[in-house]
């Protein structure tokens, strides 16, 4: 399979040469392949989430290389990678990270603003997606009035408005029950069975558990320790 | 569309942080305001000022005794009206007057003619001896109109009444709004001055150019004279007005200096939760421009909104409440006028100095900040 993302001795520390330095991924290479459903497993502070940001083009590390469908990402300038997250990925935020008071229809559109799209496309685009995730009927509400639930939802909403290839989700099932986290995942695979590339951060057994996860990287302090096939 | 979609989710974002805003913009109106008024109050006095001396004599004789403003000798008239170059001279009757009634100044001028540039009347000059013609402000002090009449107490404490034959409308008000107009004669007995003498004497030059070789020519003739030229009176107002306006914005410069330190304590000073925000919108796609131009509209409205605010309270201010809070410094001893309403004169140069002045330096520290947070990476500002 060609791989969509691939990391190569990828190291990232956080403060370097200040007393509070944090190695926070060691050396670190992986390769994930188009319409795969790969976890990152480990426990707090194991590099997941780094790892992750790193993916996701949202920081740069501290060496190594990191390719998205065949650029290095790592080395270019702010504007391409601003330009790479906003067609290539859809986040899912362990603490959902929507706008607080804000409504629900407004946090989904958000990441078409700075896009060259009408207002009535945005919106119709959004009230399908809501729609699709059944949470079009509170789309007028402040998100900071839904359940841990709806609010994921809406996150999942506003990852997917841009029509991402690849879904990078830190923790999704953090803040839901255990029935919340089943419908997240019934959400997910369906994304994946629609072709999308999805990379999972966790350490929720109930996720890496699941029968729609081909691969799961274990990590332990910084380290990519094993890689397993499902 | 892009940009009014950054526009519309900026009033977004500024409705969310409504308190906080509405704070910034009542400082900023107040302190924009403050200094709007005392430019409006100037430039206002100033024009008056402008309009006042329009029709003014270009040269005015004063007769100086122990360095202070005498009566002058009617010969004196005579004589320089023969001077080569001037067109006339003739003498004027004019003084000042304190109404204890209501504690106002009146000038009173005695004529047996019109006075250039009050031709606009209510009613008519003074005609015949007991007549007077009054300014809006005297008027209003005195609750009389055309038709009415005026007490007046001379010198000996003696009530002497007018009638009240006209009241004056000017394109200034300032003007004539103090004006008692009377016949020479009245004028005269009036302040019991002595026969042959007059308060000053105005001289029309024939050549505009000539205007200071005459006055020097005067001043040789009678050392004891002061020429006044008109050129020198329109400085004087304005050395006058630049100055005292000069000093109320010094005095409220420490104002501009706190609400800049306010604005930019409030305006850099970002907030976790703006910070967590721009992490957000760029890690959902928004580029650093995007970022900047989403705090430029913010700024702007802001500002603009303050400055709307604080131009039109100023204007409110100074041309319908007659600036109270400045009136007692800008406009010196003539607040014992009658109380008069400014014309509103606006300079729009002023007006774009003091946006710029005041738009600009709180839009740049609004974009500022957001800048610094806007070029790291969306990552460490999420993590942070």
């Amino acid at each position: 399979m060609d791989s969509l993302i691939r990391t190569e001795n990828v190291t990232k520390i956080y403060n370097p040469r200040k007393p509070d330095e944090i190695k926070a991924l060691d050396d670190a290479s992986l390769s994930i392949g188009k319409g795969e459903v790969v976890v990152l497993k480990g426990p707090s502070g194991s590099g997941k989430t780094t790892l992750l940001s790193l993916l996701g083009c949202m920081g740069r590390p501290t060496s190594g290389r990191i390719m998205v469908d065949g650029k290095d990402v790592a080395k270019l300038p702010e504007r391409f990678l601003t330009l790479i997250r906003r067609k290539t990925f859809g986040f899912i935020f362990q603490q959902f990270n929507l706008i607080r008071n804000v409504s629900v229809l407004e946090n989904v559109l958000l990441p078409l603003y700075p896009v060259e799209t009408s207002f009535p496309d945005m919106q119709s685009r959004a009230e399908k997606i809501l729609s699709d995730l059944n949470i079009n009927n509170k789309m007028h509400m402040k998100v900071n009035r839904l359940s841990g639930g709806e609010q994921q939802r809406v996150a999942i909403a506003r990852a997917l408005i841009n029509e991402p290839d690849i879904i990078i989700a830190d923790e999704p099932t953090a803040h839901l029950d255990s029935k919340l986290s089943s419908d997240l995942l019934r959400i997910l695979e369906t994304l994946n069975s629609s072709g999308k590339t999805i990379v999972i951060a966790t350490h929720d057994p109930f996720v890496y558990d699941h029968h729609f996860v081909k691969r799961i990287v274990e990590m332990k302090d910084g380290h990519i320790r094993e890689i397993k096939l499902t | 569309m892009r940009h009014l979609k950054i526009l519309e989710y900026a009033l977004s974002s500024l409705f969310r942080r409504k308190y906080r805003n509405l704070s910034i913009v009542a400082v900023y109106a107040l302190t924009i305001g403050i200094l709007a008024s005392i430019l409006f109050l100037t430039h206002s006095l100033k024009t008056e000022a402008t309009y006042l001396l329009h029709d003014a004599p270009e040269l005015i004789v004063q007769k100086i005794s122990a360095g202070r403003h005498d009566l002058i000798p009617s010969e004196y008239t005579e004589k320089i009206s023969t001077i080569p170059g001037v067109g006339s001279a003739e003498p004027r009757y004019w003084g000042y007057y304190y109404d204890s009634l209501t504690h106002s100044n009146y000038t009173l001028i005695g004529i047996d003619d019109t006075i250039p540039g009050l031709s606009l009347l209510e009613g008519k000059m003074p005609s015949v001896s007991g007549e007077c013609a009054v300014g809006a402000g005297v008027g209003h002090a005195r609750i009389a109109g055309t038709g009415d009449t005026i007490t007046l107490f001379n010198s000996k404490d003696t009530p002497v009444v007018f009638h009240i034959a006209g009241v004056f409308r000017s394109e200034s008000n300032i003007l004539t709004n103090d004006l008692i107009v009377m016949g020479e004669k009245d004028f005269l007995h009036f302040f019991e001055l002595p026969a042959g003498r007059s308060t000053d004497i105005t001289v029309s030059v024939n050549n505009p150019n000539e205007i200071a070789t005459i006055a020097g020519k005067i001043k040789k003739l009678y050392p004891d004279t002061r020429p006044i030229t008109k050129s020198e009176i329109i400085r004087t107002y304005d050395a006058v007005f630049n100055w005292r306006s000069g000093m109320m914005l010094t005095i409220f410069s420490s104002a501009l200096i706190a609400f800049c330190i306010l604005a930019w304590d409030k305006a850099t000073g970002i907030s976790a939760e703006e910070k967590h925000e721009i992490g957000i919108l760029k890690a959902i796609g928004w580029d650093t421009a995007d970022i900047l131009e989403l705090k430029f509209w913010e700024g702007i409205v802001i500002s603009l909104t303050s400055l709307l605010v604080g131009l039109i309270a100023a204007f409110i201010h100074v041309f319908f409440l007659n600036a109270p809070i400045l009136t007692p410094v800008i406009k010196g001893w003539s607040v014992l006028f009658p109380d008069f309403r400014l014309t509103p004169y606006i300079d729009i140069y002023q007006i774009f100095v003091l946006a710029f002045l005041t738009v600009t330096p709180y839009v740049a520290s609004t974009i500022i900040p957001s800048w610094k947070t806007a070029i790291t990476d969306p990552e460490n500002v999420m993590r942070n």
